[in-house]
């Protein structure tokens, strides 16, 4: 039992959200097409699909309003008043708030309109989806983590799941379980954003290198339940402004959902410079804006969660495929920033992973050139269309708000050329916007001290509202967020920008604290806090933390977000 | 004849080998529970299992694994997953198949519902029977369990599963060692733990403290998928219908009520500096100083309440006094050494109090060697009789001979009512003995008290009923549990009744009793008994408790904690320290003082949390406390959501600050007392 043996499949995905999803059941449905025989039959080629979560859907968190129309593409026989949506956009609002007034803007800004798309929850739609690939024969194992590629040649052959049974220093202790070796063909990193399988591959295989940095956000959300009659189920609200300053790219959203529910929630890009910048805080001063808290006044809090948003469209796309693996998702950055869409492309990104790897299996050839369909079936997307409109969007908000405005603007009229002779826009690696704390005039702990006393009624403290992530992880096992070098941390980090890490994690898994006698301080990590957003691993100064997979199952429980 | 010999060597041989290994078979007997956040109740006052979501019984986890960890000696050993319930088991099932159990056999039958322990032990022991295993197997197995589940708390199953089967049990252990033809475990006891030599065929219900399970490993997981779990009905395995699902049970429920003692949210004490904190902490006690001085935080005040409210019957059935010759309520004296444990004095309380209201008497059984001089001490804690059982192999707990003798006694005397003090010994004993005698049997209750019942469908008001009390459901409610035969058994929680005061000048008899004993009452060997001196039993009583976690031994070896002790001592108070597992484990403070489930369960009117994460085995111990103060660096510590204060701060900043406010005469609401 304690030597493994291999378990063989023909196409490994390692993750089960909506791109990991769309991939297998596409392919399933290719597969059943190309090999007419009664329904119910097994598959010619076996795909299993892996999820780290200790269910499909407990670790997906999104907006999320989507288009339906890419439904239809996928899931052609289901009728789309089965899809599980919460409703249709009712309403579709876009305010500019000033600390204490909210002005409508009188037309929605262009590919932010929402008209004939629907409130999701994308937790519910993932669930709704895995049954439906179960049903076309794919294999789904939730609880599982896989922690490492397998390669040969320069070939990926597949991966291995973690051990588990470990104690904190890395001895197996007597219940020890050695992860499992998966052989696969084919195997489809669907990991969601900045996915640590993902980001060793690209790194190894040099994938990224002509691509510009991707620019991630940190989208922090609560769940609420209100009173009836409070915020209509399809409602939608976007706001600019506060609590963010005009160098910085972000925004707060409110969706109204079935059942009384609404989520409320912040996008906050992260390239700020400000290094006490809190998402959670920022989202809980959010709450106490005279708009957001009328709406929420008898409410109560239900959920919380934060996840890492990709947005530096087309130009931060890493080569989508290699030898036996391909990206697809957030995982490859698929997402329409200034629509704040990530499902319909992670959806598009999946059926045509799903049509290269039915070609590759047919000519049982999976090498880098068979599998490089794949982009050239992108190139002639629509999915390749809509990012390229929007192709600099990001980049040009990389000067804040009001340079970010006027960049879109031109972009409108030149069809998404940027202001640049190549018409490309460069992007900066997030982690290397800070400035020294030093440098900052008024650091947001500061600016904000008053508003960060939490009543717990309207606002909660991160502790608080990690609880209601659900998030939970066994203590006995290495710690997940790998801190290279805690010399640096004390040394230049902490003296220098203040030990970023307490702020920018909205889960408090980094603490700074201070010797009673010497007064020199030293970060403490709480693993078991983590809520899986990825932050850590993008934003860090000195790219000094390396989030790695826990143990399968282990992380938070979303539901509805 | 050279060829005969030879035939006999090999299959000597052979037995040998069988015995040790060859075809040796692990069953683990295991449950499905509503996660605990999921737990309510239909209108019948059984568990609504349709709605909530479930998972594997915690400690059922444990025993799965230990059944992992023998194969890892015994590699070609068999293991089968055994379940009770209906079919939505499965599902836990297939997960003990993904750990690595090679057959998952689930009984189900709607004839099983509302089954109490009795029945269950009844049921599951036909399964095995069926599947091949008893005391007669030729076969070697052995059988694991959880110590006990969630949703009932009772450590019943595992017992009166062995029972039925006729084997040896040992319960309450955390280890387990392989030796071929014996198990050599350690099972928890009060203040201690006792190594047992128990052999093979047998069942082992494992503590919570063991080894912890494994995660399925992926290969596990998609064998699992496409193993079938063999269901089987009731018919299948030829048990009496009769004698299981709810007419068969010898108990049932005859009410529940919620526990009216929601713990306000924790007040979390804010300030920067260690004075600010404390400053804070005084005055927010200073403002709930009224409800701090109150009674302990136990049920011994709901218990009289509790007398006075007896249910009455509402209607107008005959009334049918079902005890037919059935008198006097006896209960058993457990020894530690030369003393009688605690829990035993305990128990003469309620008996005493049961027996003045039937007009009956209290018989107490004393089993031990050389014990005779403890009788009088017995009738001056309220035991109008004792009976003193005097044999050399009593010296130590066994509970074979022990159910023997009480099982002898019983069907001798015919008691009414049998009391047992709730330690991991009585805990053992009494389902044993209800399954051979066939009686119910209410674990842990916290209240006794004579009523009726009203039989609705037999039209029949029984009296004078024994209403055994006991919180289940995570504490969340209590449950009260009658029955119609006798005689009528339970087990009381430690602690929860107060020890009569000793009158030297009661007067009562003293008789011996000798049992029959057969070889195979001793078949298990007792190889070493510890028990920590002291006790601890100053826990049960004192006004305030600071117990500590690993971290306070790290740091300082508990030192803050006994000053701050001392501290209020000297002011009068009765203060006391304690710890939790990880600090006993550690070495740093005696087992005896140990809180938590496998340690004591104390009710102070304050309890202190020093640098206690807050496990959910931690404070099944302390968690009815009066009020509850927790100081954690960490706050993300659940001990925070259990507590009324919180104070977030490394405890060697802050008790410092504490121990000066005492010096100065602040004694958390507290007056000084005798």
């Amino acid at each position: 039992m304690s030597k493994s043996e291999v378990i063989h499949t023909d196409i490994l995905i390692v993750g089960g959200g909506v791109a990991g999803l769309a991939t297998a059941i596409h392919l399933a449905d290719l597969m059943a097409a190309g090999n007419p025989q009664e329904a119910g039959a097994a598959l010619p080629w076996k795909i299993l699909v892996l999820e780290k979560g200790s269910s499909i859907g407990s670790h997906t968190l999104s907006g999320a309003v989507i288009n339906p129309a890419i439904l239809k593409e996928l899931l052609p026989e289901v009728d789309p008043k089965d899809y599980p949506f919460e409703s249709p956009v009712t309403k579709d609002d876009v305010y500019f708030l000033t600390p204490k007034h909210a002005l409508r803007a009188p037309f929605t800004p262009p590919f932010m309109g929402n008209h004939g798309n629907s409130v999701v929850s994308l937790g519910k739609m993932t669930r709704w989806l895995a049954e439906i690939a179960e049903k076309k024969g794919v294999q789904i194992y939730s609880g599982f983590s896989v922690s490492e590629m397998l390669y040969e040649n320069g070939h990926v052959v597949g991966a291995r799941t973690i051990d588990t049974g470990v104690d904190k220093h890395g001895k197996p202790m007597d219940n020890f379980q050695a992860g499992d070796e998966i052989r696969a063909k084919i195997t489809v990193l669907a990991e969601g954003p900045r996915g640590s399988l993902t980001r060793a591959l690209c790194r190894k295989l040099k994938l990224d290198e002509k691509s510009n940095p991707q620019v991630y956000s940190t989208g922090v959300k609560e769940l609420w339940d209100l009173p009836e009659g409070t915020f209509a189920a399809g409602r939608v609200m976007h706001t600019l402004g506060y609590p963010f300053e005009f160098n910085h790219f972000g925004g707060g959203f409110v969706y109204g959902l079935n059942g009384r529910q609404v989520v409320v929630g912040i996008a906050a890009g992260l390239d700020y410079v400000d290094p006490t910048f809190d998402s959670h805080a920022a989202l809980q001063i959010y709450k106490t804006h005279p708009m957001i808290a009328k709406i929420l006044a008898k409410g109560k809090l239900l959920r919380y969660g934060a996840k890492t948003i990709p947005e530096g469209g087309l130009y931060s796309l890493p080569q989508l495929y290699h030898d036996g693996v391909m990206i697809v998702g957030d995982s490859a950055g698929f997402l329409s920033m200034p629509s704040l869409k990530g499902v319909h492309l992670a959806i598009e990104s999946g059926m045509m992973a799903a049509k290269t790897a039915l070609e590759a299996l047919q000519k049982n050839d999976f090498s880098s050139k068979q599998l490089s369909l794949y982009a050239t079936l992108f190139e002639k997307s629509a999915a390749f269309n809509t990012l390229s409109k929007t192709r600099n969007f990001r980049a040009g908000f990389g000067y804040g708000m009001i340079l970010g405005v006027f960049h879109f603007a031109m972009q409108i009229l030149t069809g998404g050329r940027g202001i640049t002779p190549s018409g490309r826009m460069k992007t900066h690696e997030d982690a290397a916007c800070y400035k020294a704390l030093a440098d900052v005039q008024k650091p947001f702990c500061k600016k904000f001290a008053k508003e960060l006393v939490f009543d717990k009624q309207l606002t909660f403290d991160k502790v608080t509202d990690v609880y209601f992530s659900g998030s939970k992880h066994d203590e006995e096992q290495p710690c997940h967020l790998r801190v290279l070098d805690f010399e640096l941390c004390r040394n230049v980090c902490i003296p220098k920008f203040g030990g970023p890490c307490q702020y920018f994690c909205p889960a408090e898994v980094y603490e700074i604290v201070t010797d009673p006698k010497t007064g020199k301080k030293d970060l403490h990590l709480h693993p078991a806090n983590c809520v899986h957003c990825k932050t850590c691993d993008i934003k860090d100064p000195f790219g000094n933390i390396e989030w790695a997979v826990p143990y399968g199952g282990d992380g938070p429980e979303y539901e509805n977000l | 004849m050279a060829k005969k010999i030879l035939v006999a060597v090999l299959r000597t041989s052979r037995a040998v080998q069988s015995k040790e290994s060859m075809g040796l078979k692990i069953i683990t007997i295991m449950k499905q529970v509503p996660l605990p956040t999921e737990m309510r109740m239909g209108a019948d006052g059984l568990m609504d299992r349709t709605k909530a979501k479930s998972s594997i019984n915690a400690d059922c986890t444990f025993g799965l694994e230990q059944g992992l960890q023998i194969k890892k000696h015994v590699p070609d050993a068999e293991l089968i997953v055994v379940s009770m319930g209906p079919t939505s088991f499965e599902q836990s099932l297939k997960k003990a198949l993904a750990m690595g159990y090679d057959r998952a056999v689930l009984l189900s039958d709607r004839k099983l519902g509302g089954s109490d322990t009795f029945a269950t032990g009844y049921a599951i022991a036909s399964l095995l029977k069926k599947l091949g295993f008893s005391k007669d197997s030729k076969e070697p197995f052995i059988i694991f369990s959880g110590r006990q589940t969630t949703d009932g708390d009772t450590a019943h199953v595992p017992s009166q599963t062995a029972e039925n089967l006729g084997i040896p049990q040992a319960t309450f252990v955390e280890k387990v060692e392989y030796k071929g033809d014996h198990l050599k475990v350690r099972r928890i006891i009060e203040g201690g733990y006792q190594v047992l030599k128990v052999p093979i065929p047998c069942l082992i219900s494992i503590a919570p403290t063991a080894t912890p399970a494994r995660r399925p490993s992926l290969k596990g997981a998609i064998r699992a998928r496409s193993t079938k779990t063999e269901i089987w009905s009731l018919d299948q395995t030829g048990a009496d219908a009769s004698v299981v699902g709810l007419s068969g049970s010898p108990t049932l429920v005859s009410k529940v009520v919620d526990i009216q003692k929601n713990r306000p949210a924790v007040n979390m004490i804010s300030g920067h500096e260690p004075k600010d904190l404390a400053d804070t902490l005084v005055a927010e006690i200073e403002k709930i100083k009224d409800s701090m001085g109150g009674a302990h935080g136990g049920h011994e005040e709901s218990d009289q309440k509790n007398d006075a409210v007896a249910a009455k019957a509402d209607v107008d059935f005959p009334r049918v006094d079902f005890r037919k010759d059935a008198r006097g309520v006896l209960t058993w004296i457990e020894m530690h050494g030369d003393t009688p444990a605690r829990s035993s004095l305990e128990i003469l309380n309620p008996a005493r109090k049961l027996a003045d209201q039937l007009k009956t008497q209290v018989t107490a059984v004393i089993t031990g060697h050389n014990i005779k001089g403890v009788a009088a001490e017995i009738i001056a804690y309220g035991a109008d009789e004792v009976v003193v059982v005097d044999d050399p192999r009593l010296k130590e707990y066994r509970i074979l001979p022990l159910a023997a003798v009480l099982t002898q006694w019983m069907e001798h005397k015919r008691p009414e009512i049998a009391l047992f003090g709730a330690t991991t010994s009585g805990r053992e004993l009494a389902p044993r003995i209800a399954s051979r005698v066939h009686a119910g049997v209410t674990a842990d209750c916290t209240s006794l008290r004579i009523g009726e019942y009203a039989h609705r469908m037999k039209k029949t008001i029984f009296y004078p009923v024994l209403e055994s009390i006991r919180p289940t459901y995570g504490e969340s409610k209590l449950a009260t549990i009658i029955g119609f035969w006798c005689p009528q058994m339970a087990t009381a929680r430690s602690g929860t009744f107060k020890i009569l005061p000793k009158d030297l000048s009661r007067k009562g008899t003293v008789r011996e009793f000798t049992p029959t004993f057969r070889d195979s009452d001793f078949c298990v060997e007792v190889l070493e008994t510890k028990r920590e001196a002291g006790g601890g039993d100053n826990l049960f009583v004192a006004d305030i408790i600071i117990s500590g976690g690993r971290p306070a031994g790290d740091h300082d070896d508990f030192k803050l904690i006994k000053d701050l002790v001392q501290a209020l001592q000297e002011r009068g108070i009765n203060a006391d320290w304690g710890a939790s597992r990880h600090a006993v484990d550690n070495g740093y403070a005696p087992y005896a003082r140990q809180i938590g489930q496998t340690g004591k369960t104390v009710r102070p009117k304050l309890y202190i949390a020093v640098a206690i994460s807050g496990a959910i085995q931690h404070l099944a111990g302390m968690k009815e406390s009066g009020k509850i103060i927790a100081i954690n660096q960490d706050p993300q510590a659940a001990i925070f959501r259990h507590a009324d204060f919180g104070i977030v701060r490394d405890y060697r900043e802050v008790l410092p600050e504490l121990i000066a406010k005492v010096k100065a005469g602040f004694t958390f609401g507290l007056a000084a007392g005798k």
